[in-house]
Order: C-alpha cells, then sequence, then structure tokens
C-alpha cells in the first residue's frame, strides 16, 4: 500500500500547483469588496472544475480553485472507531486554532475532515512551491500522527490496565 | 546578448510598472494605494514622488511618453490622469490629479493610453470598458462605456494603432476586438482588416481559447494585423482575421498572464512560471522558442543578482513564514536557503512585460515586473531553447524534486 | 408585520447573471447519437485490446469524448471502456503510450483520470492504477495538462 503513497502524493502537489495560478479579483458582485471567490460562489465564470484524487474510497483530497482562491479538503484515513475519535479531536485542535496556521479554515467542508483556504494574498506574501510542501508534508505527517497516537493510547491503556486489576491479584 | 538586468524594488508584489519616455523615471504601484515614482540613479531606482489619490489597491499604470501624462485606476472606481505642471509655492515640479468621469460601479482593473495619446480605455468589474477623452470646458476626463456584449469581468485590453480599435480580454473566456471609435476625437480611420464603416461600440471579433480559460492579456501585433491573446488554460492564441487563421499554442507549464509584441513575428509572454517566454511564427504558424531565462546561467553566476543582494534568507524571516515554520514543526527541517528559491530570476510570478527599447516593431529589450518586489530588464535575443520535455522536467523537479 | 420578504434571495431573478452553459461550445451532436457512437466504439475498443493495440484503443476512446449536460449515461460508458484500457497496461507501456497520444487526447485522458478518482470504487475503478496513469502523463503532458482540466468547462 505505501508504494501508492508516493504517487499520491505526486498528484496533489503537481495538481496543487497548477491550481495556485492565483490573481487579485475583485467582487463583481459588491462594489469596493475583494473576497475569495470559492467561498462566494456566486460568479459561475470565475470558478474552476473542482478536482478530486483519491487513493481509495476512504482517503481523498478535494481541490476547487477559482481566479483568486483556492480550497484544498482532505479526508484522512480512519479505519476504526478509535482512529475515527483521534483524527476529530486532531482537526479540531488544530481548526480551534485555525489563525495562526493563515491558510486553514475554521471549518472543514461537508465529507471531509480538514480543509485549507489559500488565497492571492497568502501566495503574494509567501511563496507557492513552499506553500506545496507545507500541505504534502501536512498529509504526510498527519496519518505518522494518528497512528503514533494510537500506538501510545492503546500502550497507556494496558498500563493501567495492568496496574489496577494487579491490585485484584495480589 | 547581455545578461538581464535585476531591480529590486521592495518587498511586496509590485501590482504595475510604466516608465516614462527615455526611461529615466518608472511609475510603481507596489501593492499599496499609492503611486510611487522611482528615479534612476545609475544602477539603482531610488523613490523620488508618491502620488497619492486612490483610496484602494491600485490595478494598473499607463505613462504616455509623448505627453507626459500618467494615467491610474484603482479598485475604488476610479481612475485619475496626473500631469506635472510647476508648484506655485515652490517652482517645482509636481504631479497634479485630473478627474477622470468613469461613470462604473465596479473596480477598474487596466487601463492604457491610446497610440495617440488623447484617449485611454479603463477595463472594469463592471463589465463595461470606459473610452474616455478629455472635455477642455470642464478641465475633466469623460467617459463612453462599452458594454455589449461583455457579460464578466474585463482583465486587459489593448490599442491598435490607429487609435480606433480596442482589444479586450476577460472573464468570460473571450478575447473581443471592439470599435472605440469617439466622434470629436478621431478622425474615421481607413479600412482595416477588422472592418470597415465602424461606430461606437461595434464587435469586430469574438474569440476564444478552445479548453475555455480566462483571458488574461490581449495585444495586437506592431501593424495591427494579427490579434494575440493569452488565456488560463496554459495557451497563446494568434488569430489572422484577413486569412482566418487560428493558432493554439498549448504549453505544458502554468498559464501565462501577460505578453506583449516584440515584433511582427515575435511575442514574449510570462505568467505563473516566473519566467519570459519568447514564441515566433508568422501567418504559416506560430510555436514556443525558447525562454529568456537562462537556468544554467543564473545558477553559475550565483544569485546576488545586479541592483542589490536578494537574500533569500532575509525573505524567510517574516512572521508569517516563521508561524508556518512553527507549524511545520513535525517535519523535517527543510531550511536550506539554496533549495527554497526557484532557478528562474523572479521568485514568484510575473504580472507585467512592457517594451523598454526599441522602436514598436522592433523591441530590443523588455521590462517586467511581478509578485516578488524585482523589476527586470532583459535582452530579447537572449534566447535560450527548450524542448518541451525539458521544460515539464524542469518544472516537474522543481516540484516533485 | 409581515417580514418574509426579507427572505427572498434576490439574486435567482437577476436575468443577466452568466449560465455555467453559456461557458463553452455545446456538443452538436444530439444525446441518442451520442450514445450510440459511444457503444459503437466501445465495441471497436474490445476488438483493438484484443489484439493488444493499446495505443489505437486509447486513442479511440478519447476522441470526440462525450460532454455536457445531457448525455450521462454515454459518458459513464465510455469511463468504463476507459478503465478497462487503463486496467489492462503493463505498468512498463505506460510512458510510451502515453507519449504518443496527440495533445487534446492528453487533455481528455487528464480529464478521465480525475472523473475516475472522484468516483473510487465505481465499476473497475482503482486508485492506484489512475494514479500511475496520473503520474506519467503529469511527466509528458506537465502542469499545463491538469491547468486545462480545470479550465475546461466541456466536462467529460
Amino acid at each position: 500500500m505505501s508504494n501508492v503513497l508516493r504517487p499520491y502524493l505526486a498528484a496533489v502537489r503537481s495538481t496543487l500547483t497548477a491550481a495556485l495560478t492565483l490573481q487579485d479579483f475583485s467582487s463583481q458582485i459588491v462594489e469596493r469588496h475583494n473576497k475569495p471567490e470559492v467561498e462566494v460562489g456566486a460568479s459561475k465564470e470565475v470558478l474552476l472544475n473542482p478536482l478530486i484524487i483519491s487513493r481509495n474510497e476512504n482517503e481523498r483530497v478535494l481541490i476547487e480553485a477559482s481566479v483568486n482562491s483556492i480550497r484544498l479538503s482532505i479526508k484522512i484515513k480512519q479505519a476504526d472507531e478509535i482512529e475515527r475519535i483521534l483524527c476529530h479531536k486532531f482537526t479540531r485542535f488544530m481548526m480551534q486554532r485555525a489563525e495562526s496556521f493563515i491558510v486553514l479554515r475554521r471549518k472543514p467542508v461537508k465529507g471531509y475532515d480538514i480543509s485549507f483556504l489559500i488565497t492571492n494574498n497568502h501566495t503574494d506574501t509567501m511563496l507557492k512551491h513552499k506553500i506545496v510542501d507545507f500541505i504534502i508534508q501536512f498529509m504526510e505527517e498527519v496519518d505518522k500522527e494518528i497512528s503514533e497516537m494510537k500506538l501510545s493510547l492503546n500502550a497507556r491503556a494496558r498500563v493501567v490496565a495492568e496496574s489496577y486489576l494487579l491490585a485484584f491479584a495480589a | 546578448m547581455s545578461a538581464p538586468e535585476v531591480f529590486n524594488l521592495g518587498q511586496t508584489p509590485i501590482t504595475s510598472h510604466a516608465f516614462n519616455a527615455d526611461r529615466s523615471r518608472v511609475a510603481v504601484s507596489l501593492n499599496s494605494n499609492d503611486v510611487t515614482i522611482f528615479d534612476r540613479q545609475r544602477n539603482d531606482w531610488t523613490p523620488t514622488e508618491t502620488l497619492s489619490e486612490h483610496d484602494k489597491l491600485i490595478t494598473s499604470i499607463d505613462w504616455a511618453p509623448n505627453s507626459n501624462r500618467i494615467v491610474t485606476s484603482a479598485q475604488d472606481r476610479n481612475a485619475y490622469v496626473w500631469q506635472q505642471t510647476p508648484d506655485p509655492q515652490t517652482g517645482h515640479m509636481i504631479w497634479k490629479p485630473t478627474l477622470v468621469l468613469l461613470r462604473i460601479n465596479r473596480a477598474a482593473t487596466f487601463v492604457k493610453w491610446s497610440p495617440n495619446e488623447d484617449k485611454f480605455a479603463v477595463a472594469s468589474g463592471a463589465r463595461a470598458i470606459a473610452i474616455c477623452s478629455f472635455d477642455p470646458e470642464g478641465d475633466w476626463w469623460v467617459s463612453r462605456l462599452l458594454k455589449k456584449p461583455i457579460r464578466s469581468t474585463i482583465l486587459s485590453v489593448d490599442w491598435h494603432p490607429n487609435n480606433v480599435l480596442l482589444a479586450a480580454g476577460g472573464a468570460d473566456m473571450k478575447a473581443r476586438v471592439f470599435s472605440a471609435y469617439i466622434k470629436d476625437v478621431d478622425k474615421r480611420p481607413v479600412p482595416t482588416v477588422w472592418g470597415e464603416k465602424l461606430p461606437f461600440n461595434t464587435l469586430c471579433g469574438d474569440y476564444t481559447s478552445p479548453s475555455g480559460g480566462w483571458v488574461h492579456s490581449v495585444g495586437f501585433s506592431p501593424s495591427g494585423d494579427v490579434l494575440a491573446f493569452a488565456a488560463h488554460d496554459s495557451s497563446i492564441t494568434v488569430v489572422y482575421p484577413g486569412s482566418q487563421a487560428i493558432y493554439h499554442i498549448r504549453m505544458t507549464t502554468l498559464p501565462l498572464v501577460t505578453l506583449t509584441w516584440t515584433s511582427e513575428e515575435a511575442i514574449v509572454a510570462a505568467g505563473h512560471d516566473c519566467q519570459p517566454f519568447v514564441f515566433s511564427g508568422n501567418e504559416g504558424g506560430w510555436q514556443l522558442i525558447g525562454t529568456l531565462d537562462d537556468a544554467n546561467a543564473n545558477k553559475a553566476s550565483g544569485r546576488s543578482g545586479f541592483g542589490g543582494p536578494a537574500s533569500p534568507v532575509g525573505r524567510l524571516q517574516s512572521s508569517a513564514f516563521n508561524t508556518f515554520r512553527n507549524a511545520d514543526s513535525r517535519g523535517s527541517s527543510n531550511s536550506n536557503a539554496t533549495e527554497s528559491e526557484l532557478f528562474t530570476v523572479h521568485q514568484n510570478t510575473i504580472t507585467n512585460i512592457r517594451p523598454y527599447d526599441g522602436v514598436p516593431g522592433a523591441v530590443s529589450r523588455i521590462s517586467s515586473s511581478g509578485v516578488d518586489g524585482k523589476l527586470v530588464v532583459w535582452d530579447v535575443s537572449a534566447v535560450s531553447p527548450i524542448s518541451v520535455g525539458g521544460l515539464a522536467g524542469k518544472v516537474g523537479g522543481m516540484s516533485l524534486r | 408585520m409581515d417580514v418574509s420578504f426579507r427572505k427572498i434571495d434576490i439574486d435567482q431573478y437577476e436575468e443577466d447573471v452568466l449560465l455555467d452553459n453559456e461557458l463553452y461550445e455545446a456538443d452538436p451532436r444530439d444525446p441518442t447519437q451520442v450514445l450510440n457512437d459511444t457503444k459503437q466504439k466501445g465495441a471497436a475498443v474490445h476488438s483493438s485490446l484484443s489484439k493488444g493495440d493499446i495505443q489505437g484503443a486509447l486513442e479511440l476512446v478519447l476522441s470526440d469524448a462525450p460532454y455536457g449536460p445531457n448525455v450521462e449515461e454515454a459518458k459513464n460508458l465510455n469511463l468504463q471502456t476507459l478503465v478497462t484500457i487503463l486496467n489492462s497496461t503493463k505498468a512498463t507501456e505506460i510512458p510510451g503510450v502515453v507519449k504518443s497520444l496527440s495533445q487534446d487526447s492528453q487533455d481528455t485522458l487528464m480529464k478521465y483520470l480525475y472523473k475516475g478518482m472522484g468516483l473510487p470504487g465505481w465499476g473497475d475503478v482503482s486508485g492506484s492504477v489512475l494514479l500511475g496513469w496520473h503520474e506519467k502523463l503529469t511527466e509528458v503532458a506537465g502542469t499545463g495538462c491538469i491547468v486545462r482540466a480545470m479550465t475546461d468547462r466541456r466536462v467529460v
């Protein structure tokens, strides 16, 4: 399964590079306003086709692009109940601190676990290829983190149960 | 065959730049509400004046070479024409703005003087183009709006050499040619391949790229008989209305957002790939011949450039990036300064290309400005060929590492 | 006081709004003809595949691909045919096949790859096969091909 990870991340990287072609665009609907068009969704001509990159049914990345912003949503692999809870808590932790992440969105898009919103202001101040690197690294790390957390959770539970039941054995 | 001259004007993106006639001064908008005029001091540019009148981000600047007037447009739905007049108190020449009655109700996105400098066109998000001419009675510029059949924001305009026809490209994925004939300002134009007897707001041509995509930039050739436009589907289209020939050149790289004709048979265009590409061809066909940015030369000669060191590490110290890095602390340390730099001269999208040296029809040097705050002057003949596979490999190599 | 007028969405009544279907050229063939064409192509492709001609099969299925709103069945059929071809190509042959496709076919193939990845588990769609093809196609056609898959409104 791990040999599918590399082309999966490569596909996400190349699609993201293609989508991060953003420029400033002031709103056509409200005067003197400048809003991320992918969030407003009102002018159909400035939105691009959304693309999905998926490894299997449980892991997907949705990229919705527009003229001045893109929204990237990730569905993380959650095999069992424990992973589902851990993933939910982990993403909630990050989304509550979305301001310090700059590109993170406070609520995930429906059907996904975590969403990023990157606008032309971000690509003006930050290097585009570094933003792409960050997202790819995030995707690689999040799976590892959740597995690690699950292992440590199980280990701790085992230690606690042992020390508790030891009391009965003696 | 000289190397490009690189000038670092600041850490903020350059939204738009325009040189004066003898290239001794440049008017630049550094992603703000003001225009800064830089004067050339030998090899550097120093800011001398600031023109502030706009309330919102300035989107476009154009400097008329003969009449020495600057026109600026901004997202606050206004445009101003600036003229140098002697200041009554000090006697120095200062820039004084003249009001323009644009009558648009959305942001202005692009502005261009006509070849005779008696009119200018302002593209806007109000689905209209305002053609402005001077009204001496009121001492202001009045406009007539080109509306039908525009359906969305216009992103770019370009004038035909006969001062009457105007090409416009917009977010409704079409490049159109209009007649912008103003009765009291223009004389009846000579018939061209685009048509004859053209009252105001006649549509002379309507073109689109096959895979769609917003038209970022349009340009008439020096003779005016050919139209080229760059669209968001990473392609350039060249249209010959006389022989009904249309050539689409599809690229393997990211979309181009600005283009200019250097001669009747060559175009230089640049965009999200951070390097200028050169296309050449004629009525029989067009193709991509190379780039003005020689990656090998850049790597060899070091990254300092000509106009002062562009310190990449300095850029990485911005607070936004630090927060990013802290959030990223789970990952392996990727802080190699050389790895974070691109192999091209520009580090971010190139947004504007203008002819710098030479006459229209035989441009020898072009200037480009981009989101990285750099202004670079390129020699048009210094073309490095790229094979199609090589380019994809280079871009792929940068990203896949 | 009746304030329900505040809940009316006035944007839906605006007449001059740019609709999705005005942004591209509609398919000139009518829906039943498109369906017949697709079925015929499916048969031709199967015969090419049995002869081992991956190249020809791919060119056939990618030319005149059905797009637009009314031809759902034809689109699904075409996708199924394409997926069969992709699954039956050996990994070593992929670069050669991709390089010999025309630019139009490469763009259409990219569109189908994304459509397939959007339906994981549908029919014979296999994520790893599609990702392998995506990687090789990007190497040859570059990110420009991906940009065209995003901007082209003729959604297959």
